[in-house]
């Protein structure tokens, strides 16, 4: 009991910890624009299968990419999971500065539990990013009209939206899941514009706009699964995000020499929309080792424009395809197939919701990873390991492109709940 | 039955410390430089930064009676005529020590009297070096010392002392100082020929040793000392030279034995604190005749000051002569009540010569100080650049094709921080003096005369005031 005590205090150690370092990472310049940076990857067991996971059923990882999925759960199971990703991103375009064009970061990307609370029914909370913001550039500051240069803004924004959710899944007649979940959207955006003096640069006056935003975003997921003769197995999945404004409420303060306050004000809340979104999937797998995956992901961003205030840029639909292919080791454990390891490959494709100078930010790239389960049998640890190479955005029209490698580690921890460490054969 | 007991827990524990670590990893980063996001920025309500050029700015000229021409190193000889300035006059004073004593026996023979000024290359001089100057050389006929009646401390340009309306000697010299080369054909060496009855007398004292030459008072109380001045020659405009305080009244006299030699005495300056520089101005026929003048036989004053629009629109400096530019901005206030006004950012005082008052000539004083100053029209503490926090003087830049762009400019953020908020009692009198820095405030006649806020746009003072700007947010 003292044990299981202390594992709490940790995971909740981790759990707080993690809202602090979702919240930093690499320098994103479109991550100014909008809500942030949307996340695509769910850095779990299809992570390595380029997000490719609608379809998708385990029944030892938490597939989140589809909330039906959690019923696919080993019965009385318990698992929690982390995704730690590290980074680096060299960035190319005219508006990069040859004298420093690469960053790198480590962060905590996910945390999340599932319980497979009776036969059907799954269920699953966690905490996962779902947009961030983070950017630093200088902007010299002319008098109007002239080469006079007055000062130099120094602009920066750090923060980050998450989402803590509550998803459950239940099966009907062994071929049909339905899931909901329940997300709760919650988050900071801090931009901070830094008036400086440009022979010093001592902060002259800082403007911090801090932009809270929450309200729940719920997501519905449909899984249709089943046996095309005696080795093929097929999974069709569907998913729905139902739109929600975001109440953003805005507290501006500025501080003169960055010390002194000046100013320091709520101004009127307003809302920001997360948009309908649907996606598809489709699953085949053959003989239980190879498994064929394909996802489509469309986000009705559009409807939600007017919105988002800006300069030179559109919210504009998006959508995203995605490919993978599993292998799965497994040997046979009495009557059934445990799972000893698995390699996965994926590809993807997708178009951003920015429109930035005429052109709508593309996003692509491979993943590839190794998945070990259960070395001894019977340990209770997991681990993942992905790596991802993908280019995102364009050197056109003055923008930037962002080439980045990822890798990821997934670390999955699974038991049988209620036992109290027994397990009765 | 079967009992499995799991490691799960303990394995889970002590992963979960590596991930900490891992997590905290996550602020060491590097990140790259990106010059993107100006184009899309919206107006978020930041502070900005407002420029006011519009201050109203006060010039005046302020003189003072007198500098302190004293032990400069320069005797200032000359006189030139300026458009601006009118008629400026410098002669020097200096007293002649005894010489050290030679042995002179009855064989040898006194043969001429000099008085030798040296005028080496960055001396300074002021005005037409083309025209010819009369040297005049004349002795002091009363005792050169400092009058006990007015408690003086020192000599100072308003002073004097009687002359012999006689000159010892005059010269005519055409003098090139960029070389240096004067047309007497001794290089950079001038020489007045001295009466001759005054050398002989001299001679004949020293071969005497006569107490008056030998007993360094006697000498002082008989010679009292020499007034060097000059004159242009005339419809010239005339020039002001100074020559080196190295300069020396000699004899030469020949030394009789198997061979005849020429030999010299030297009668050098006796006390160098005590040569000065008697400078007076005549300025009836010039823009400045409306100057207001201190009040006569009143020792301790407020140096007057005149307001531009009496002087032709435009402040005039010549510290030299006691002239020196007083700027003030009475309305300054008006910027700190503006209803966006946060703080001082940047002033920048801009000063500009009046377009045709310069030429290559007539020439600006390569600086100008700016100095705190107040009701007392004195100067102050120099105004330090809020960025390097040394004293400025001016960064002049000269263009003589384009006259107009020509310039002083002063970082006056620090004052301007200060008197911005300022409505103390007599906080309008406080303002800024420009003037020469030392040592050119003795040793240059170099002048300017600086437009004032009537002046066209492009030529007048402006202040700049850069201040921060938040407008109210409802």
């Amino acid at each position: 009991m003292k044990l299981r005590s202390r594992s709490y205090i940790l995971i909740s150690l981790v759990f707080f910890s993690s809202l602090r370092t979702m919240a930093q990472g690499n320098f994103s310049p479109y991550s100014q624009m909008g809500i942030g940076d949307l996340e695509d990857n769910f850095y779990n067991r299809t992570s390595g299968l380029a997000n490719t996971g609608i379809a998708y059923r385990n029944n030892r990882y938490i597939i989140n990419n589809n909330p039906a999925a959690y019923s696919a759960l080993t019965d009385q199971y318990f698992t929690v999971e982390m995704g730690v990703r590290g980074a680096v991103v060299n960035y190319y375009g005219t508006p990069v500065n040859p004298a420093s064009t690469q960053s790198g970061d480590i962060t905590f990307r996910r945390l999340a539990m599932a319980i497979k609370v009776t036969k059907h029914w799954g269920s699953s909370i966690g905490l996962v990013p779902f947009s961030t913001q983070n950017y630093e550039y200088d902007v010299p500051y002319y008098l109007q009209g002239s080469t006079n240069e007055l000062a130099n803004h120094h602009y920066q924004g750090h923060g980050s939206v998450n989402k803590v959710y509550w998803g459950n899944a239940y099966e009907f007649f062994h071929h049909l899941s339905i899931g909901v979940e329940a997300g709760y959207l919650f988050g900071q955006l801090n931009q901070k514009d830094n008036l400086q003096n440009i022979g010093s640069g001592a902060t002259l006056a800082s403007t911090t706009n801090t932009v809270d935003l929450n309200n729940l975003y719920m997501q519905y997921g449909l899984q249709l699964y089943g046996k095309l003769g005696k080795k093929w197995e097929y999974a069709l999945g569907g998913t729905f995000n139902q739109r929600n404004d975001l109440l953003a409420s805005y507290n501006r303060v500025v501080l003169d020499n960055d010390s002194i306050q000046r100013n320091s004000q709520e101004l009127a809340q307003t809302y920001l929309g997360v948009p309908n979104a649907f996606g598809v999937g489709l699953s085949l797998t053959h003989n239980q080792k190879y498994t064929f995956l394909a996802d489509y992901k469309y986000q009705n961003w559009a409807a939600e424009k007017n919105s988002y205030p800006g300069k030179n840029y559109t919210i504009t639909n998006s959508n995203r395809g995605s490919v993978g292919f599993e292998i799965s080791r497994k040997k046979s454990f009495y009557n059934s197939k445990i799972e000893l390891s698995y390699a996965q490959l994926g590809a993807y494709y997708g178009e951003n919701y920015l429109q930035i100078n005429g052109q709508q930010i593309k996003d692509y790239g491979v993943t590839a990873s190794f998945g070990v389960n259960s070395l001894k049998g019977q340990n209770p640890l997991a681990y993942d390991i992905v790596l991802q190479y993908g280019v995102k955005g364009t050197q056109k029209n003055d923008l930037v492109q962002q080439r980045y490698f990822n890798i990821t580690f997934v670390i999955n921890y699974g038991t049988i709940w209620f036992t109290k460490g027994k397990k009765y054969d | 039955m079967t009992i499995n007991k799991y490691q799960k827990r303990e394995a889970f524990l002590l992963l979960s410390p590596v991930l900490l670590f891992v997590f905290f990893l996550a602020s060491c980063q590097k990140q790259p430089i990106l010059n993107f996001g100006s184009n899309y920025i919206g107006d978020n309500g930041s502070a900005d930064i407002v420029v006011v050029d519009t201050a109203t700015v006060i010039m005046s000229t302020v003189r003072v009676d007198s500098t302190a021409t004293a032990g400069t190193g320069f005797l200032q000889v000359g006189q030139y005529s300026d458009d601006y300035f009118g008629v400026v006059r410098s002669r020097a004073f200096m007293q002649v020590a005894p010489p050290s004593l030679p042995k002179i026996t009855v064989f040898d023979g006194y043969d001429s009297l000099y008085l030798i000024m040296l005028f080496k290359k960055g001396n300074p001089y002021y005005g037409d070096t083309t025209s010819e100057l009369t040297i005049n050389v004349n002795q002091v006929n009363e005792l050169y010392q400092l009058s006990d009646d007015r408690q003086q401390k020192a000599f100072y340009s308003n002073w004097s002392f009687g002359i012999d309306p006689t000159p010892l000697g005059t010269a005519k010299v055409r003098m090139y100082p960029s070389i240096p080369y004067s047309t007497q054909g001794f290089a950079d060496t001038v020489k007045v020929r001295l009466d001759q009855a005054l050398g002989a007398h001299l001679f004949d004292m020293i071969y005497n040793n006569a107490d008056t030459i030998t007993k360094s008072q006697n000498w002082l109380n008989w010679f009292h000392g020499l007034c060097i001045s000059a004159d242009p020659a005339a419809g010239s405009k005339g020039a002001i030279y100074g020559f080196g305080d190295s300069a020396i009244m000699r004899i030469y006299y020949h030394e009789v034995g198997t061979t005849t030699a020429l030999k010299t005495i030297d009668f050098g300056i006796a006390n160098k604190s005590f040569q000065f520089n008697n400078i007076t101005t005549d300025r009836t026929s010039s823009p400045l005749a409306k100057l207001n003048a201190p009040l006569p036989n009143l020792p301790s004053q407020t140096p007057p000051a005149t307001r531009s629009d009496s002087l032709g629109g435009a402040g005039y400096v010549q510290s030299a002569t006691g002239l020196n530019v007083k700027l003030t901005f009475p309305y300054l206030n008006g910027i700190a009540h503006r209803q966006d006004y946060l703080s001082v950012v940047r002033a920048v005082l801009t000063v500009r010569p009046v377009g045709n008052s310069f030429t290559t000539t007539w020439t600006l004083p390569p600086q100008l100080s700016v100095d705190y100053t107040d009701l007392n029209n004195l100067i102050g503490a120099p105004i330090p650049s809020s960025t390097t926090g040394a004293a400025q003087t001016g960064n002049l830049v000269v263009n003589y094709a384009v006259p107009q762009n020509s310039a002083y400019t002063y970082d006056v953020t620090n004052f301007i921080k200060a008197q911005i908020l300022d409505v103390s009692v007599g906080a309008t009198d406080k303002g800024l003096m420009l003037s020469v820095p030392s040592p050119n405030n003795v040793n240059s006649f170099a002048r300017a005369i600086l437009a004032d806020g009537n002046a066209p746009t492009t030529q007048k003072v402006t202040l700049s005031v850069y201040y921060l700007s938040l407008y109210p947010h409802n």
